[in-house]
């Protein structure tokens, strides 16, 4: 019986040890299925503006504190989502 | 002289234009009286059969969606629908159909000379460690499998949807995550017990005797008889193939096309319902079919009559390495039922 239990408690031990690896090595899936080709960065969606409007609000106000670069004209064309590097965030969520 | 050649210009060009509409006229008569503009260059029936798929090109990164229709997809879709029912209702209720008639004829092997009162031990403690992790992964793996094959007709219109899918949604969790001790557990098995599992002439003889089980014979056995071999090797390649088949099916198109994923979906159902199907088996054996067995797992030692009887060639050995006077009277154990 006592072996039967360690051996309960070995399995629970791996698969929790497994769902930390896994999560490790998985991407989600707006990652996972875009790339580099893809102009639309994975770390962007409508939903982060248009979800938790609470916290959006927030981040609004906290974005106009900081410093936004301009988007250039192309991306504007080219629908460049992506977050010039250094820049914070919120200037991404609040556009 | 201009009337002259006026008029030779006129039968010239009239000749010309005859010439023009005796040649123009076949050509004409070739052509299609109606044009279909939608009509396709190459037949669709033409490119499956000979390309089996009808595939194009694409801009988006899922190379996938490329394939517009798979023949192989609706067999795929019969085996899992159909033929994969079948197999498994065959194999799993047709294994444990036998067995309540073999018990219903045979009944529980008993240890024929009586219990000695005398243990000896069988299984160590990190053998029945890496066993019963397998063997517990194993069962919920079973039943979580069986789910996914069988559930929505048996449990659905039982359960409901709303039960079956929170129950569902848990099997599946658990199947993945389940995988990795018992993957675990079949490498452990396969480096713990290969020495004694390598098939040699006892065996054959164990076999042509009835094993024990079919009749009353005791044939002589090493620490693994014929059948146990029989579920060791089971149990590795068995475990083997449902693992790399899960592993592919966990992990979708990583290094597979879709007739990848489709053969490893066949591959792993297939394997997995024989593989429960000979586990039944062997469970039945360990527990209500034969007395004393279930003790080896469960404490580690087995009574000395029952060793005598079922592996005397194994018992010889452990006296010879251990020496017959280490064996102690210990109170006797009862029969696994």
């Amino acid at each position: 019986m006592r072996v039967f239990l360690v051996a309960c408690l070995a399995i629970i031990v791996i698969c929790i040890g497994g769902y930390f690896v896994l999560n490790t090595v998985q991407q989600p899936t707006g990652m996972a299925y875009a790339t580099e080709g893809a102009r639309i960065s994975p770390h962007w969606a409508w939903r982060s503006v248009l979800s938790a409007s609470g916290a959006n609000e927030s981040a609004t106000k906290t974005a106009t504190d900081q410093e936004c670069h301009r988007r250039k004209t192309w991306q504007w064309i080219f629908v460049d989502f992506g977050r010039p590097e250094g820049e914070s965030k919120i200037c991404t969520d609040s556009q | 002289m201009a009337k002259l050649r006026a008029r030779i210009r006129l039968v010239v060009s009239a000749m010309a234009i005859l010439v023009l509409t005796v040649v123009a006229g076949p050509l004409s008569a070739e052509q299609p009286t109606s044009v279909d503009p939608t009509a396709d260059a190459v037949n669709e029936q033409q490119l499956l059969q000979q390309l089996h798929r009808i595939q194009g090109l694409g801009t988006i990164p899922d190379s996938k969606s490329y394939v517009i229709e798979q023949p192989m997809g609706r067999e795929w879709r019969r085996f899992h629908e159909v033929w994969l029912h079948w197999i498994g209702a065959v194999a799993v209720l047709g294994m444990l159909a036998l067995l309540v008639i073999f018990y219903l004829a045979r009944g529980m092997v008993r240890i024929q000379s009586g219990r000695s009162g005398i243990n000896i031990v069988r299984f160590s403690a990190l053998e029945r460690f890496v066993h019963w992790m397998t063997a517990t992964c194993f069962i919920i793996l079973a039943l979580s499998g069986l789910n996914i094959t069988f559930g929505k007709s048996v449990l659905l219109p039982v359960m409901g949807p709303s039960a079956f899918s929170a129950w569902s949604l848990a099997a599946k969790y658990a199947h993945n995550f389940l995988s990795f001790p018992f993957v675990l557990g079949v490498i452990l098995i396969f480096f713990m017990w290969l020495g004694g599992n390598i098939p040699n002439k006892v065996d054959v003889a164990w076999f042509k005797r009835g094993g024990g089980i079919i009749g009353h014979d005791q044939p002589p056995a090493y620490r693994f008889n014929g059948g146990q071999k029989g579920v060791y090797w089971i149990v590795v390649v068995g475990g083997t193939a449902v693992a790399i088949s899960g592993y592919l099916l966990m992990f979708p198109f990583y290094g597979t096309t879709i007739a990848g994923m489709q053969l490893a979906q066949v591959v792993h159902g297939v394997v997995a319902v024989l593989f429960i199907a000979a586990m039944l088996a062997h469970v039945y054996i360990g527990t209500i079919g034969m007395e004393g067995a279930f003790e080896a797992m469960g404490k580690g030692t087995v009574d000395l009559k029952w060793a005598e009887e079922h592996h005397s060639l194994w018992l010889a050995e452990e006296k010879a390495r251990i020496g017959p006077g280490a064996l102690q009277q210990q109170p006797s154990a009862t029969a696994a039922e």
